[in-house]
């Protein structure tokens, strides 16, 4: 690498005619391929240069008025530009940040209420106390949608801020849903539900899948306490349900992202999941069920 | 002068702190040797050396801090008082099967320095870190309870640490310096997960343990089979 570096610095070096700019274009350069980086820095030279006759060419109008520096004025105002511009962004996003963190406190609750289901508390009492926060969510995502309408065009800028929270709503989302119909939460239904079907402020296929990941984690855990208070049945519903998620995950052309890394996680769920269920058949224990059996999943998996 | 001194008083606090932790750890040792049939002796000594630990040791931190800001020694005194709040909530947890609160904690040391003096009590960062520490002690607990035959102890210990677990998770992200607790809590639910996949084991596999000859206890791990055949 430093070799390269050094090696790279001394093509560029003889092209450079001044000085002081080598190390900004052998830096700033360095990750382009090598034919582009020559012709780059070449036309930046030409450009620097233009740009110095053209002063030079100035200068005596502006030495007149007494200004040391011609740049002074579009340099001043330039700079300042930028610092109003990045003022507002920061602004914004402070906003956004803002609105993030309430919506991370919403999911707390929620999730600390799914949480219940790990005791066996009725399905539909842990449910109804968590879809009453879903209204919540709704108006925090639209007011961040609002935020984000102020600079249009610049949904993926502030991404990131948000991003995280997002996932989570979806996991937890998807993992009410799967409890109450033992299906799949679906993209178009999520966004649905978080209100999030404007044209101009969507939820994002990457974080809704990271999300069914998120959800696909705490599927084993259900499962091993579901069976130990007795549902045998809820394995095989579990297994058949997550096999499918699975097969349906492996269509996917990934990234090698941290989408691709929690796809990767996904199989040692199944692979727990799997092993509950043959812990369970070989006892005999799946085929006699039992009266708790369909109280976990009102659907079928 | 008065800054050495200072730095003087910080080396005793930490001393008395690190003595906190070491006799804190010999009680929840002792704890630890609970058994079937001796969960009494083993309780009343745990009690006896905890009693010793708050009249020996915390009560010489307690005339240390007097007189300063709590906040301001805290990084040195308070692995000493987590480490405190776990073993007394450990006992607490054997013995009645319910958590020991941070207020009940804070009145067993107003009896420890004279009224004069202003008594040490526990914040509840302490208190939450420690708590957070129990849930390990509480796993090790619970796989020896299921070793050991008594599966409803062990069942009752994980239900308390879920709850515990669950409480906790509400409030970590709004605890000062709340990384330090978020890994905790990875720990913690790892801890809450060891307890229920040894119940799960037990549960589902109940149909292959014999019971020990000689043991008369009906509760023994034949659940969830519905023909049981010896």
């Amino acid at each position: 690498m430093k070799a390269f570096r050094s090696a790279y610095g001394a093509i560029i070096r003889p092209t450079t005619l001044n000085p002081n700019s080598s190390p900004h274009f052998s830096f700033s350069l360095f990750y382009l391929p090598k034919p582009f980086a020559i012709s780059a820095s070449l036309t930046s030279n030409f450009s620097a240069n233009h740009s110095l006759n053209s002063s030079f060419s100035s200068t005596p109008s502006m030495a007149d008025s007494g200004n040391p520096s011609p740049f002074d004025g579009t340099l001043e105002t330039q700079f300042g530009n930028f610092r109003t511009q990045l003022d507002e962004s920061g602004n914004l996003r402070e906003r956004i940040r803002n609105v993030a963190l309430e919506i991370e406190s919403v999911t707390r609750l929620m999730h600390a209420n799914l949480l219940l289901v790990h005791q066996s508390r009725p399905v539909t009492e842990v449910l109804e106390k968590a879809k009453s926060q879903i209204s919540v969510l709704r108006e925090h995502f639209s007011r961040l949608a609002e935020i984000i309408r102020e600079s249009p065009g610049q949904y993926y800028r502030y991404h990131n801020d948000w991003r995280s929270e997002t996932q989570t709503v979806v996991s937890l989302l998807a993992f009410m849903h799967w409890l109450e119909t033992g299906n799949l939460l679906l993209h178009l239904e999520a966004q649905e539900k978080l209100g999030l079907d404007t044209p101009d402020f969507g939820l994002d296929v990457e974080d809704y899948l990271v999300g069914i990941c998120f959800m696909s984690n705490e599927l084993p855990r259900y499962v091993v306490n579901r069976v130990t208070y007795g549902d045998y049945d809820c394995p095989r519903k579990v297994l058949s349900f997550l096999t499918d998620l699975h097969a349906a995950f492996r269509m996917l052309n990934l990234r090698n992202d941290f989408l691709r890394k929690k796809f990767d996680g996904m199989k040692y769920d199944l692979k727990r999941v799997e092993e509950v269920y043959y812990d369970v058949k070989i006892r005999g224990l799946a085929d006699t069920g039992d009266s708790k059996g369909d109280q976990g999943i009102q659907g079928q998996a | 002068m008065a800054f050495y001194g200072f730095n003087d008083k910080r080396e005793r606090v930490v001393k008395a702190s690190r003595d906190i932790t070491m006799n804190s750890k010999k009680v929840i040792f002792q704890v630890h040797r609970i058994g079937k049939h001796n969960k009494e002796q083993v309780l009343e000594k745990a009690d006896k050396d905890l009693q010793a630990v708050r009249d020996q040791h915390v009560s010489r931190l307690v005339k240390e801090l007097n007189g300063t800001d709590f906040w301001k020694l805290r990084r040195a005194y308070s692995p000493g008082v987590q480490e405190y709040v776990e073993a007394a909530t450990f006992c607490k947890f054997c013995r009645s099967g319910t958590l020991l609160n941070l207020d009940e904690i804070n009145t067993t040391f107003l009896q420890l320095s004279d009224p004069s003096i202003e008594p040490l009590q526990i914040n509840i960062l302490d208190y939450l870190l420690g708590l957070a520490d129990l849930t390990g002690e509480l796993m090790r607990l619970a796989i020896s309870r299921i070793s050991d035959g008594e599966l409803d102890f062990a069942d009752k210990i994980c239900r308390f640490v879920r709850d515990l677990h669950r409480e906790l998770t509400i409030l970590v992200p709004d605890m000062d310096e709340s990384h330090d607790m978020k890994t905790k809590m990875d720990t913690m639910l790892q801890s809450v997960m060891k307890i229920e996949n040894a119940c799960f084991s037990v549960h589902v596999r109940g149909s292959e343990y014999i019971p020990l000859l000689g043991s008369d206890d009906p509760s023994y791990p034949l659940i969830g089979v519905p023909d049981v055949e010896l």
